[in-house]
């Protein structure tokens, strides 16, 4: 009986939430570490490349400190949709708006002052990705469409609509230049340019460590937060409870969207400075893997955006050695296979261990 | 020769003892029940036999092979078959295809439905029962869906049938025709063990009795030589009252919740109650009396602010409440205790104490001003943890956790502390044990003799009978009328309920087996 308390310990009801990631994590490292090995490579030396790479200089820190931000805050939108059950695959389209609402009013604008300018840009965008998220809320309250398909039209709409209209439409920057060249929107003024600490890091760090904490003091301390945990738990109890599942449907997708925004006018503001015709997505769709890597916790967001952060920004580095760049997202589609597939791994583990789960009865006291 | 032997069995789930050296013999042919409160371990008990679990000692023999029991699998081959509580049909499968599903009769290489129908028939043809094997699964009651479980395991074989807990969802009339099937399969030789709380169920089929507590059977009994008494005595291990009337202290008082004409529908839109009237009155319990399906889940709904009248009026202690939110129903004091205790009751996934704020957790001591308010929580959720004797006493732990009685007292704690003037209570002993169940009827009496108005909403009569002053029999959503809980005439009421007025004569025998 000696395996059964580091058996309950992993597996029994208590276990901590961010026991299963972090076990993930370090078995995907393990696993591309072997990989690399195979193929040959030095993975010691690749390994402290990435690590290097993320953390080494100041410069390293610059870039992770972007990618963080940016994961934390999709990573966010995505968890916060699953506090109350909903799957928002619809990040990125609700990133792409509040990118275009950034590059648009950071030019279109101009107050004389990034004290004025900034937070404007910013609640501008975040209102931008909340009204686009809260079309999928709508559809899901009045209408019952289910999120995940609405959400996943209304990326193709906002990314269709913005980028193969708008930018190259209504708002492509007026050029002097050659006409085949796609110059995607006008340039921000100065005072919409993100400000970096030590010449370095990305405002977006702070700010996106602030919304993690916001919404974990959200769910965790306020009654608001309880009711969207209590809907996310069962929305059948949470309706007879008299909470209103329909009016915290709105505010858990409209802050998701937010995040989303947020994360779309960090990208503007302090990478592109403008909307750039030929822009680099997808990271409205990975945070759907950071949120659930994270337990889709707000707090494990955060740390699984800061983990994915580093060894990306790093990634390049690998390159150095022949390793493919490509080994940090390989990591990561491992971490998010296997806290997908915790209930098969726990499930052969117990039967390793020769018991059968837990019973109904064995809970009874 | 035994069907079924244990000998001094085991098991352990951590440190704590699911069963404690239990040995028992059940002979072939016999119909033997196990009876004990929640958690004592019957199913643990059952599940070992159908190879769930393996004993950590002791050995389990079926008709004295001697073979290791070490998967249901192994049991089904050995002729042990289990119908579990919740059954495990596919619905929109017909009745013989559930059957055979996963041995299926083949004709070139395709499903065989003509075989498969005729086995269905066969079996239940030698058994004595009826069971249309063309039926879809999803379209007949739940006492039917438990025949095609029974011949589910009786077509792979069994001689030995385990049933858990078969009558805890079933109406009394369907429950009568399970007993008839259960004698039926004794009679042919097979072996019936079955897990209840129904000790006179119990006693009315069974021919031995195993009483269980805290992991140990402690005491073999045959059911001609005991008694309902005497049996919550050995499971409780005290002496217990058993369901008894007491009626309300008080005269009622002013109606707090009255339904006035009522009409509503169901969820597929057709007229679930029909200018439904009734009143709940002060210091009362009104008991919704009838055969499931009559209205009572609309009715639940419709006073709780879950379901909206299509006609008619609501009003509680004289307020409009028609069209009102579930919220404006809990503020206006109406507290519900739901049928569905794991759905609508209860966040499974949340904590004990969470749970316990649930509904009330914007106002203090759960809650000051937006913030929660978790010490003042934790507070109140230990001292209702007591008062309600809730096991085991973690506020911490995740509601999912606790057994099903212990789940309802939650309920019957939040619901209760909110210091509503109306209870709405659906089902409130659905599953329960002795313990619990005497535990719950107390309480609401108590709470009726404060002057809380009950409406109590319950397919079992019994309960109906020890706890209602008034009884309203509801029949295809319309009253079939009122009587009083003081000598109400069981017989009339089978009557009433099955939609004859209370004046006609019996047809026949239509409430016993």
């Amino acid at each position: 009986m000696a395996d059964l308390g580091l058996r309950q310990k992993l597996f029994g009801p208590s276990r901590h939430w961010l026991l299963v990631p972090v076990l993930s994590v370090l078995a995907a490292l393990a696993i591309c570490f072997v990989a690399i090995w195979l193929t040959g490579k030095d993975p010691v030396q690749g390994y402290a490349k990435m690590f290097g790479g993320g953390l080494g200089s100041l410069r390293a820190l610059g870039d992770t400190s972007l990618k963080t931000s940016i994961l934390t805050l999709t990573g966010l939108s995505v968890a916060l949709a699953f506090s109350v059950g909903l799957f928002n695959i619809g990040a990125e389209g609700q990133l792409v708006v509040g990118a275009l609402v950034a590059a648009w009013l950071g030019h279109a604008f101009a107050p004389g002052t990034a004290l004025i300018h900034i937070p404007i840009i910013l609640i501008a965008a975040a209102l931008a990705g909340a009204g686009w998220a809260s079309i999928a809320a709508w559809l899901k309250v009045r209408r019952g469409v289910h999120e995940v398909i609405s959400t996943i039209m209304l990326n193709w709409i906002a990314i269709h609509l913005v980028e193969s209209w708008l930018v190259v439409g209504p708002l492509a920057a007026r050029s002097t230049q050659s006409q085949v060249s796609l110059p995607g929107t006008a340039q921000i003024e100065a005072t919409a340019e993100l400000p970096r600490l030590m010449g370095e890091i990305n405002l977006g760090l702070p700010l996106a460590l602030g919304m993690a904490v916001a919404l974990f003091v959200l769910l965790k301390w306020t009654t608001a937060g309880f009711e969207l945990r209590a809907i996310g738990a069962s929305s059948e109890a949470a309706r007879a409870s008299g909470i209103d599942v329909a009016r915290r449907t709105y505010l858990a997708m409209a802050l998701a969207g937010a995040c989303a925004g947020l994360a779309g006018a960090i990208l503007i503001l302090g990478v592109h400075r403008q909307y750039p015709a030929i822009f680099h997505g997808g990271y409205g769709f990975d945070g759907i893997a950071i949120s659930l890597i994270g337990g889709n916790h707000p707090l494990g967001a955060l740390l699984a955006a800061a983990f994915f952060g580093i060894i990306r920004a790093g990634g390049t580095k690998l390159q150095l050695l022949q390793i493919h760049r490509t080994f940090p997202e390989l990591i990561q589609g491992l971490a998010l296979l296997l806290v997908a597939a915790q209930m098969i791994t726990r499930h052969l583990l117990t039967k390793v261990a020769g018991r059968a789960p837990q019973g109904k009865e064995a809970i009874d006291a | 020769m035994p069907a079924l032997s244990f000998s001094h069995v085991s098991k352990f789930f951590g440190p704590m003892a699911a069963l404690a050296d239990v040995s028992l013999e059940i002979e072939r042919g016999e119909i033997f029940a196990l009876v004990g409160e929640n958690g004592a371990g019957k199913t643990t008990l059952m599940n070992v036999a159908y190879g769930l679990y393996r004993p950590d000692s002791g050995t389990v023999r079926v008709f004295d092979r001697d073979e290791v029991i070490g998967s249901p699998g192994k049991a089904i081959e050995l002729g042990v078959g289990m119908v579990h509580q919740h059954f495990m049909l596919v619905p929109p499968l017909t009745v013989a295809e559930n059957v055979v599903l996963g041995s299926e009769p083949r004709r070139f290489g395709m499903l065989d439905r003509q075989a498969a129908c005729d086995k269905v028939r066969e079996v239940a043809a030698r058994f004595g029962f009826e069971l249309d094997p063309t039926a879809k699964v999803e379209q007949i009651g739940v006492g039917m869906q438990q025949r095609v479980e029974i011949v589910k395991a009786l077509y792979r074989g069994a001689e030995l049938l385990i049933l858990d807990e078969p009558t805890a969802n079933l109406t009394p009339q369907e429950a009568d025709d399970l007993y008839r099937v259960v004698r039926g399969l004794s009679a042919a030789g097979k072996t019936v063990i079955f897990i209840s709380h129904k000790l006179r169920e119990v006693l009315s089929v069974a021919h031995r009795v195993g009483v269980m507590r805290r992991g140990r059977l402690v005491a073999t009994v045959r059911a001609a030589e005991t008694n309902a008494a005497a049996l919550s005595e050995l499971m409780v291990g005290r002496a217990v009252a058993g369901m008894t009337r007491s009626p309300s202290a008080r005269k009622a008082g002013a109606a707090l919740l009255s339904l006035d004409k009522v009409s509503a529908l169901n969820d597929r839109g057709f007229p679930a109650l029909r200018e439904l009237s009734l009143e709940v009155r002060e210091g009362e319990i009104l008991a919704i009396a009838g055969v499931d399906g009559n209205g009572q889940a609309e009715l639940a709904e419709l006073v709780t602010g879950l379901r909206q009248a299509t006609a008619g009026a609501i009003r509680a202690a004289g307020d409009e409440m028609t069209g009102q939110s579930p919220r404006a129903f809990r503020e206006a004091g109406i507290a519900h205790v739901p049928a569905d205790r794991q759905q609508r009751g209860l966040c499974l996934p949340m904590r004990v104490d969470e749970n316990l704020a649930l509904g009330r957790h914007r106002k203090p001591p759960f809650a000051r001003g937006a913030l929660i308010d978790g010490s003042g929580r934790l507070e109140r959720a230990g001292s209702l943890i007591k008062e309600f004797d809730i096991r085991p006493p973690e506020p911490s732990l995740l509601a999912r956790a606790l057994s099903g009685g212990n789940q309802q007292k939650v309920i019957l704690a939040r619901e209760i502390d909110s210091a509503p003037k109306v209870l709405v209570v659906v089902q409130p002993t659905r599953g329960l044990d002795i313990g619990a169940i005497s535990l719950v009827h107390d309480r609401l009496r108590r709470e009726r003799d404060a002057g809380r108005g009950i409406l109590l909403i319950s397919l079992d009569l019994d309960e109906v009978l020890a706890l209602a002053d008034r009884i309203l029999v509801l029949y295809g959503g319309r009253s079939m009328g009122e009587v009083s809980g003081e000598g109400a005439d069981e017989k009339a009421l089978g009557r009433m309920m099955l939609g004859q007025s209370s004046s006609e004569p019996a047809r026949s025998e239509v409430a016993n087996g």
